[in-house]
């Protein structure tokens, strides 16, 4: 749904993106905490290489981009090594005495500065790491409206502490603000963050607002310097920082609650749905259990009136007259009819019921199998049988067999009173499905009642013209239709009939059936 | 036909007991059946308790077991007969209105003899009970400890 809003490039370039934070973040520990050792590395050269060129010594924003990029690209357990890292290395490089692990007794706030800040920046990006992971995929799934403009945003977030940290730098080069101005609109930051997280919208906008005034407060107050030019840039700076994270807060807030509200709605629908399963196995074990009784049940008084109708027969045939005796033998003949629809209604019911086993099925062998068959009881009649080669279908091999039982005893059936009977069988090779065909030049029929052949009980013609109970082609219909195939019929009166019957061809039905929930 | 086994026949209809004994009645096979009406009466009858306690001692040469049945059904009545080692060689022959290939299964796996399915029409009837009254209470060699009686 979502690819039809977006070029191709732009799919592709996010699902190349995805996969490549996905594999980091999945991939083997050497690669993620070797990625982590790597950030640190650069961090350090880089803070190395501004003591050595004489630039003011300020380490905390370098080691801190490092804890960020090893957070949001590898990870939890990479993050808290880049923490380690960062502190050793700051231990060692950068407090006093320089080159070892100790630290002297004035140095001693700013390490523990250093790391409250290190820590902190870990746990937050390890946190929002953790809810874009989860959000991110799952909205991209649903196709929200906010999604896009969200996804956007949430691309720029690790841009944020990197561009504060950018300024930062630049700013102490210039040599114009202390650490405390820019660990102020860090500071601001994260708390705009940590709202984003606890509270609504609202809620953010409103911390964002007073972390807004504080940082003005506290630069316009400050003395000498308050409305200097460095001193007016680094608040822009502070602004900025502050303004970018509470849009980004509010859209993934915003993002969210849709979120949530298209998850509750799943949810619901997806009780609805194990709800309407349910009941569907509840009705079709009813069904199924009705069945049973009807075979069990319903045949137990029909046998009773067979029985006791042949007895009375047997007992007074004699004393009877002409008329009573062609009662009893009407009331046998409908038993035993009733007896056959209920076993004709039975069999019908257990093919909608059955499990199709499918394989691969030469149609050639079925139809030879069924000739062979119905030629025993047609022994004297001349029929023409003109068959044409038929392919191999996917299907349930006994399920196919019937049908083509029953459409060729059908042709059989209908072309009695024919002096030569011609009946052929052919297909049609269409591009993802087979159709096949049995024609005959029998009784065929008026096509305004073409719809009513396929109905379970219906007949066309009277029970003295042919017998029969009228469940064949309903049996074939709902056999064909199991495969995926469809059925439908062509005839004129006393000029035959066709019956086509579409299965999908075997790679396709493979397919087909592979894909069915 | 030198000498008959006695028949349990096991079914709740007292139509189809009817005309059960009426067709084996032909053969002169009715006189050696004993009616079941339900599954308890079965059990009864095989464990010689309650209105069979004073019945002769042995087994039935064959017992044709409804599967619908009122208190112990059928296969309850089969799965207690398997599985106990004075009764389990008794033969079982399934007499039932049912075509359902559960049943059949169930059957079966319980170690059924032969399952025969009720024909409505009453002449195939009459032949099937007929055909299964004489192959297992005479054409049919019984295991030891069945009743057996000189005709």
């Amino acid at each position: 749904m979502t690819h039809l809003a977006e070029g191709p490039t732009r799919v592709a370039l996010r699902r190349s993106l995805a996969r490549w934070n996905l594999e980091l973040e999945t991939g083997r520990p050497p690669i993620r905490y070797g990625f982590s050792v790597v950030c640190v590395a650069v961090a350090l050269g880089a803070a190395l290489a501004c003591r050595r060129y004489g630039f003011r010594p300020e380490e905390l924003p370098l080691f801190d981009l490092a804890i960020v990029v090893a957070t949001w690209y590898a990870g939890v357990g990479p993050s808290v090594l880049a923490v380690v890292l960062s502190a050793a290395c700051f231990d060692y490089f950068f407090t006093e005495p320089l080159y070892s692990f100790e630290v002297s007794t004035e140095d001693l706030p700013r390490f523990f500065v250093f790391i409250a800040f290190a820590a902190i920046t870990a746990w937050f990006m390890g946190a929002l790491r953790a809810t874009s992971t989860v959000s991110l995929p799952a909205r991209s799934d649903l196709n929200l409206p906010e999604q896009a403009r969200a996804a956007w945003y949430s691309r720029l977030l690790p841009l944020v502490p990197l561009a504060t940290a950018l300024c930062a730098g630049a700013i102490f080069v210039a040599d114009t603000v202390t650490t405390t101005d820019i660990a102020f609109s860090t500071l601001y930051a994260v708390v705009v963050l940590m709202a984003a997280r606890f509270c609504s919208a609202e809620g953010i906008i409103r911390v964002a607002v007073g972390c807004v005034a504080l940082t003005g407060l506290s630069y316009y107050m400050s003395p000498p310097g308050g409305l200097e030019f460095a001193g007016i840039v680094n608040t822009g700076i502070g602004l900025a920082a502050i303004g970018l994270v509470t849009l980004l807060a509010v859209q993934q807030k915003t993002a969210e609650a849709s979120l949530q509200e298209r998850v509750s709605e799943i949810r619901k629908l997806n009780q609805e749905l194990s709800k309407r399963a349910r009941e569907l196995e509840m009705s079709n074990n009813e069904l199924e259990s009705f069945a049973y009784s009807v075979s069990h049940d319903l045949r137990a008084p029909l046998r009773h009136v067979d029985g006791y109708s042949e007895l009375l027969q047997k007992h007074a045939s004699s004393s009877l007259d002409e008329k009573s005796r062609r009662y009893i033998q009407t009331i046998l003949e409908s038993s035993r009819r009733m007896g056959k629809l209920i076993d004709d209604l039975l069999g019908f019911s257990r093919i909608g019921r059955a499990e199709t086993k499918k394989t691969l099925v030469s149609l050639d062998q079925l139809v030879k199998e069924a000739v062979a068959e119905i030629g025993q009881d047609t022994s004297e009649r001349d029929i023409v049988w003109k068959i044409d080669p038929l392919p191999v279908c996917y299907g349930d091999r006994s399920m196919l067999r019937l049908v083509i039982v029953n459409l060729l005893s059908n042709a059989v059936k209908f072309t009695r009173m024919r002096a030569q009977a011609e009946i052929e069988i052919g297909c049609v090779d269409g591009e993802h499905e087979v159709e096949v065909f049995v024609k005959d030049n029998g009784a065929g029929f008026d096509m305004q009642y073409a719809n009513k052949l396929f109905g379970v009980f219906q007949r066309l013609h009277l029970p003295e013209q042919f017998e029969g109970t009228g469940i064949g082609l309903a049996t074939v219909r709902r056999i064909i239709h199991r495969h995926g195939g469809e059925v439908r019929a062509e005839g004129r009166v006393d000029q035959g009939a066709t019956f086509y019957f579409s299965l999908p061809k075997a790679q396709d039905a493979a397919e087909r059936t592979a894909n069915r929930p | 036909m030198s000498e008959l086994g006695r028949v349990l026949l096991v079914e709740d209809d007292p139509r189809d007991v009817e005309l059960s004994l009426t067709a084996l009645e032909e053969y002169h096979l009715a006189n050696e059946v004993v009616v079941a009406r339900d599954g308890e009466k079965a059990l009864d009858y095989l464990y010689c308790r309650g209105e069979f306690s004073t019945r002769s001692n042995g087994n039935p040469a064959v017992m044709l077991l409804d599967l619908k049945l009122p208190k112990v059904d059928g296969l309850e009545v089969l799965q207690q007969i398997r599985s106990d080692e004075r009764l389990k060689l008794i033969p079982v022959v399934v007499l039932t209105s049912s075509h359902e290939e559960k049943d059949l299964i169930r059957s079966y796996k319980l170690g059924v003899n032969a399952y025969v399915v009720k024909p409505v029409n009453f002449h195939e009837f009459v032949n099937a009970i007929k055909e299964l009254g004489v192959f297992w209470a005479v054409i049919n060699q019984p295991p030891p400890g069945s009743m057996k009686k000189a005709p």
